[in-house]
């Protein structure tokens, strides 16, 4: 261990310590509206985390805070116990070396359409990091070989179908090495017969160890993904447990009122 | 006196040279005019009010007034404020590249604001920010989004150069008009004027139907 400089900071340092995400008491609007009230939550390394609640209950809210794309209200963010974004004299404060080590893939995939399959995984890490391009192709390729997409390298985001975009999106994320990634409904502007392809590609990572923060209308896919099920409404979270407790057996009748419905809805 | 096609192919010589000089003029100045209103469109979305008062001012007064009357302020009003004749072809020049500048400005402000937000989302996701997002990913989209609006930018700046011969620029209106005053044959003159304009106009504007075409398929994403 690392002498510490600062032994009195050593409580809250154990507090955080271990955990790879830790929320605590976040506050945010857009205007009038408040979307959290002072909401807490943490993650573990081998947590994959799902997120449910109502619609519009700030799900991408909470996704795109984490990525560090929005500013806060109040409470503050640690990233492998450290400081990740705070509110400093009135204004938001994001730590860009931990930012990059988070990453996010969005419902639209939002590739780049300018570039070729292999530009859009080489642009950030050639680009920003200074990683030689041949390194970046040889690591994009072997990426690209895993999702069973080498074939398309040289194809532009217009020539794949929905379901081959969305897993170019989770390769390109995948390119920068994130220590944690967000998913933010990456199936849900999927025509049906391609969300299979899509889970498969974040099932394997999941194998793998990766940790993820998913929010996903998918139940059957929560069930199958989820270390944990977090439900979160009324801008905190209501329920936080493994997924049989969450989505079969809720102990807060808040929960239990909202996945009766989903499931309802279902059939 | 009878219609005879035939006067303006004793001319071809002289025709073609102001062709030479009316496609040579639009060029220079859509080049010019390409890097000025990128340069205006990027002034409009500046935070500074002065930078944004003037770009909005210098492109609403050359997309509002006619071509002819801006051409005749440089070509007069500038020897007054700046003391000297800068000559034709620099006065042609200046005039033909502001109103370019003008009016390829709102091609790219169009161009600029048709890329989605989530394209900026991501590349701060991906930690592409700040001159590289600008170079890498804002100006390609932008430019591809931009290039059949500002082919049709190039075709209405071709046909708005004829204007110069009203200054003395020697381009294929000048030549047109000034052989059909000498040899009286206004109508033969000026109709094979019109024909070689369109003649160079005409495919260009089909091209930009089918570059368009392309282009919206591959940022169709
Ligand atoms: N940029 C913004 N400006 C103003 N209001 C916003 C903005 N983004 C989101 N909102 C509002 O904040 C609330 C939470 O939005 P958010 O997208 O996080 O919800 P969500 O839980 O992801 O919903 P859904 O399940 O429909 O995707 C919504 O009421 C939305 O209208
Ligand atoms: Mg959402």
């Amino acid at each position: 261990m690392r002498p510490r400089l600062f032994p009195w900071r050593k409580a809250t340092e154990t507090m955080v310590q271990n955990k790879l995400l830790k929320i605590h008491n976040l506050h945010k609007s857009y205007g009038d509206l408040e979307i959290f009230k002072g909401l807490s939550l943490a993650m573990d390394r081998g947590d994959r985390l799902v997120i449910i609640g109502p619609s519009g209950g700030g799900k991408s809210t909470l996704l795109r805070i984490v990525m560090g794309l929005e500013d806060i209200v109040g409470g503050d963010v640690y990233l492998d116990g450290k400081p990740y974004i705070l509110r400093d004299g009135g204004k938001t404060k994001i730590d860009h070396k931990l930012q990059a080590r988070v990453g996010m893939v969005f419902q639209h995939y939002t590739l780049f359409p300018h570039l070729d399959i292999l530009r859009n995984l080489t642009l950030a890490p050639v680009k920003t990091r200074g990683t030689p391009r041949a390194e970046a192709e040889a690591k994009a390729m072997a990426l690209l070989d895993r999702f069973g997409l080498a074939a398309k390298a040289r194809s532009y985001p217009s020539q794949l179908s929905g379901g081959q975009k969305q897993r170019v999106a989770i390769a390109r994320a995948l390119m920068l090495d994130p220590d944690l990634l967000l998913f933010d409904e990456v199936t849900s502007a999927l025509d049906p017969e391609l969300v299979a392809e899509v889970e498969a590609v974040m099932m394997e990572l999941a194998d793998q160890g990766m940790p993820m923060m998913i929010v996903t209308h998918d139940m059957h896919f929560a069930r199958n993904i989820a270390s944990r099920v977090v439900f979160a409404a009324g801008g905190v979270v209501v329920e936080d447990g493994p997924p049989e407790q969450v989505l079969d057996n809720p102990q807060v009748a808040r929960t239990r009122e909202f996945v009766e419905r989903v499931f309802a809805r279902k059939k | 006196m009878h219609f005879d096609p035939t006067i303006p192919f004793k001319y071809w010589d002289a025709l073609l040279i102001g062709l030479g000089t009316s496609l040579r003029l639009t060029l220079i100045c859509l080049a010019i005019g390409i890097a000025l209103g990128f340069v205006t469109s990027q002034a409009r979305q500046s935070r500074l009010l002065p930078v944004r008062a003037v770009a909005t001012f210098y492109v609403e007064l050359f997309r509002g007034t006619p071509v002819l009357i801006q051409l005749f302020w440089i070509f007069y009003c500038l020897p007054m404020l700046i003391g000297a004749e800068p000559g034709n072809f620099i006065s042609a020049v200046l005039s033909l590249s502001l109103y370019a500048g003008a009016i390829t400005s709102e091609t790219f402000r169009a161009a600029l604001k048709s890329i989605p937000r989530e394209q900026y989302d991501t590349c701060r996701a991906l930690g592409i920010t700040g001159l590289r997002l600008a170079i890498w990913v804002v100006l390609p989209q932008a430019l591809l989004r931009a290039i059949p609006t500002l082919l049709s930018n190039a075709v209405a700046l071709f046909k708005e150069s004829a204007l110069i011969s009203a200054v003395g620029m020697a381009d294929l209106m000048f030549i047109g008009s000034s052989i059909a005053n000498r040899t009286g044959r206004p109508v033969e003159m000026l109709t094979a004027v019109a024909i070689i304009y369109f003649t160079v106009a005409f495919p260009l504007t089909r091209i930009v139907g089918r570059i368009e075409a392309r282009i919206l398929r591959r940022l169709a994403v």
